[in-house]
């Protein structure tokens, strides 16, 4: 499954590359690409695991950056 | 200003204020001198910093949570982290206010970065205003049906089909056909083109485009996420996506770049603390200097930043660029190549010349377009419209159309051939080809007193057969005597018409740096060769069909090697192949060609090949601008970074290289938005 998010409060890039770096790391992520500049996150992974990753991403997303969140 | 943002600046001024005024009291000697325990100097220490904590504080102090949560959290290498150890570190060894100077600078760094961050989006959100809000659709109203009402909807509810009123001074809220109404629309949010443009029943029209003048009424012809707003703006939010190869290398640079850095501060502390008198505190110092001046913050938002701007720049030109890799291979773009009809061309036919034997040109003109005012091809199209007047159809009697070869038609009462050189050929008529490129259409007209005898192109054949007089040998020689009944009254020349801007475009291109223009057409060698000379290619191969003009195509990359990126500029229509195989395919035609948009790389809202030239000098300036950004960045980074390891650098300077050098990047970043077409 592949699904677009809006981030707020991204507010430094340096922060969403090692965002979109660490959930790639988790496992069942097939593709993820945060867009800065939109503050977008397209995230793609297993339709079965997909809850679970994203609330995984959710963590990875506040341990980068305390403020941000992602909009579901 | 986002809220956030004005708080933040409220804390930086009353901080800076605070701090301005702790050192204005410091150097008034009375206050200096008396300051509480003046003997006891750790309590005087503490003081110190009990009261410089007040600005720090002020303007710092979500740094230092964030830091600790951020410990908290195992990110240890962080801005935040950095900054509140040096600034611990400055307030240790006694420099209050540079401590405080320091986190006050970072956070006017940290502001502007937020500032400038924004206003980029904002200019892609204000590309959002072109999106209505509300479309006003016409529908049966639900207590009775036979009455039509004004509905007020949101555009994603109207449906395909459904017809909807759009207002004087409103936007069209999707794309559609005007059944209803005549009006000049201002397309300039989807072209640049902010000369408005007439429109009437029959003719398309997109969302984002104003309505001007007068009410229309238009049929629906696509869903509101596929109109050409929604279109053009996901596009453009997904542009950056595609990430340069600058980019990229940004990013590896980085994931290399901040480990080193990070070693060398740790072994220069080492080696200071060890090898030198400095003492452990001087020797931290200096390694969090290195540590702090080295974030790669300026690289990594100055690049995409630059970018995005390139993008946006250009849409609000009318070019639609669908990836940074694709604005970034346009810069080095090296040959260009064009198709010929649809994008040199119009894809539509105009006469050229008229060469009437005898007659006449007007009375040429005038039975070619009587003869073809009933037919609806191209050819037939453009000499109705040179002749300009009123079709006198009662004068035309009946119309025969030949397939493939032309119009037997009666006018006045006599028959009348128009048609090709094969018609002409069959009717034995002694024409001859123009020298002259282009379609040519031929008129000949049958004398014959026996009326009969030109009914049909068979009648004319047999009855010259009968006479002796017709030499089947000579086909084309002139019928004599009494069975010379066909006479040849002339041809008139059609071409397609070339785009008004096509030569001032060629001489773009060249003067922004494309060094070769070739030309590929599937049409005749003779209408290219006039094309070509008219619009000053450099080379141009004819008679194409598709499959051979991917081959070109092939044959050009290869020889580019890679020393170039090699363009192709066509109406998307049958071009699909050559586009995406091109490095960059650039599509024409866009409004209203779904296979054009999804093929090409960069889209030109409004046809105009001039506008290739500005994307071209917009790619350069984008891609000037990065560079100029990286090697600055890099070069006062480097520069400080060794100052400090040497000790002639403080963290004041430090802070200066990491957030200074961020803040020119941001500025010379958002010059890109300043291109002038």
């Amino acid at each position: 499954m592949k699904k677009s998010f809006k981030l707020e409060e991204l507010d430094c890039a340096n922060c969403a590359a090692k965002m979109e770096a660490a959930i790639a790391k988790i496992p069942g992520v097939k593709k993820v690409n945060i867009n800065f500049m939109a503050q977008k996150m397209i995230l793609e992974a297993e339709d079965d695991a997909f809850e679970e990753v994203l609330a995984l991403a959710q963590k990875k997303v506040k341990e980068v950056e305390p403020d941000c969140v992602i909009l579901i | 200003m986002t809220k956030k943002q004005k708080k933040n600046l409220k804390r930086i001024i009353l901080s800076a204020a605070i701090l301005g005024i702790l050192l204005a009291l410091m150097e008034i000697p009375a206050i200096r001198d008396r300051l509480p325990f003046p003997e006891n100097a750790i309590a005087n220490r503490i003081v110190m910093t009990l009261l410089f904590l007040i600005p720090y504080l002020i303007v710092g102090y979500d740094i230092v949570t964030g830091a600790f949560k951020k410990i908290g959290k195992g990110q240890i290498f962080d801005e935040e982290f950095l900054m509140m150890i040096a600034t611990a570190g400055a307030f240790a060894i006694g420099e209050y206010s540079e401590a405080t100077a320091v986190m006050l600078f970072y956070q006017v760094g940290e502001l502007f970065q937020s500032i400038a961050v924004g206003k980029s989006r904002k200019s892609i959100s204000d590309l959002m205003d072109i999106c209505p809000e509300s479309a006003i659709v016409l529908r049966p109203s639900e207590s009775d049906p036979d009455k039509i009402e004004e509905i007020e909807v949101d555009p994603s509810e109207v449906e395909i089909g459904e017809t909807v009123l759009v207002k004087p001074g409103e936007k069209i809220p999707i794309d559609g056909e005007i059944i209803e109404g005549t009006t000049s629309l201002n397309t300039a949010a989807l072209t640049g083109e902010s000369l408005p443009v007439d429109r009437t029943v029959g003719d398309r029209c997109f969302s984002g485009s104003i309505n001007l003048t007068s009410a229309i009424k238009i049929r629906t012809m696509a869903a509101y996420e596929d109109s050409t707003v929604s279109k053009i703006l996901e596009l453009v939010e997904n542009s950056t996506d595609k990430k340069a190869h600058v980019e990229g290398f940004i990013t590896r640079f980085s994931r290399v770049y901040t480990p080193i850095v990070v070693l060398s501060a740790v072994l220069i502390t080492l080696f200071c603390a060890l090898f030198t008198n400095l003492g452990l505190a001087k020797s931290l110092y200096r390694g969090l200097v290195i540590l702090f001046v080295s974030c790669p913050c300026a690289l990594v938002v100055s690049v995409p930043l630059s970018f995005f701007g390139g993008i946006g720049a250009a849409s609000r030109q009318g070019i639609l660029v669908k990836g940074s890799n694709y604005l970034e291979a346009l810069a080095h773009v090296d040959t260009l190549v064009l198709d010929k009809t649809g994008t040199l061309t119009e894809g539509r036919f105009a006469v050229d010349a008229v060469h009437p034997n005898e007659i006449d040109e007007s009375v040429l003109i005038d039975i070619a377009a009587l003869a073809e005012s009933r037919s609806n091809h191209p050819v037939a199209e453009s000499i109705v419209k040179a002749h300009g007047g009123h079709i006198d159809s009662s004068r035309l009697g009946e119309v025969e159309e030949i397939a493939g070869k032309g119009i037997r038609a009666i006018i006045d009462g006599q028959t009348y051939f128009v048609g090709n050189g094969a018609l002409m050929e069959e009717i034995r008529a002694d024409h001859h080809d123009c020298h002259l490129p282009g379609t040519i259409v031929h008129v000949a007209r049958c004398n014959a007193q026996n009326s009969g005898v030109c009914n049909s192109v068979t009648d004319v054949i047999s009855d010259a057969a009968a006479n002796d007089s017709y030499d089947a040998a000579a086909p084309t020689a002139a019928l004599t005597g009494a069975a010379n009944v066909i006479e040849y009254l002339g041809h008139i020349v059609i071409n397609d018409v070339l785009k008004s801007g096509s030569k001032d475009a060629l001489t773009g291109m060249r003067s922004s740096g494309v060094r070769k223009v070739v030309m590929l057409t599937g049409d005749n060698e003779k209408v290219a060769e006039k094309v070509a000379k008219e619009t000053g290619v450099d080379s141009y191969y004819a008679g194409l069909l598709p499959a051979q003009k991917v081959e070109k195509l092939e044959a050009l990359l290869k020889a580019q090697g890679a020393s170039g990126k090699v363009a192709f500029a066509g109406d998307g229509i049958n071009d699909a192949p050559v586009l995406t195989r091109a490095d960059i395919g650039i599509a024409m035609g866009a409004l209203g060609s779904d296979a054009a948009i999804e093929a090409a790389d960069i889209v030109l809202m409004n046809d105009d090949l001039r506008k290739i030239p500005v994307a071209i000098r917009l790619a350069r300036k984008t891609l000037r601008i990065v560079k100029e950004n990286i090697t600055v960045s890099l070069a006062v980074k480097i520069g400080i970074m060794v100052l400090g390891a040497l000790g002639l650098a403080g963290m004041k300077l430090a802070v200066f290289g990491d957030v200074g050098v961020l803040i020119l990047a941001i500025l010379n970043a958002l010059r890109v938005n300043r291109v002038k077409s």
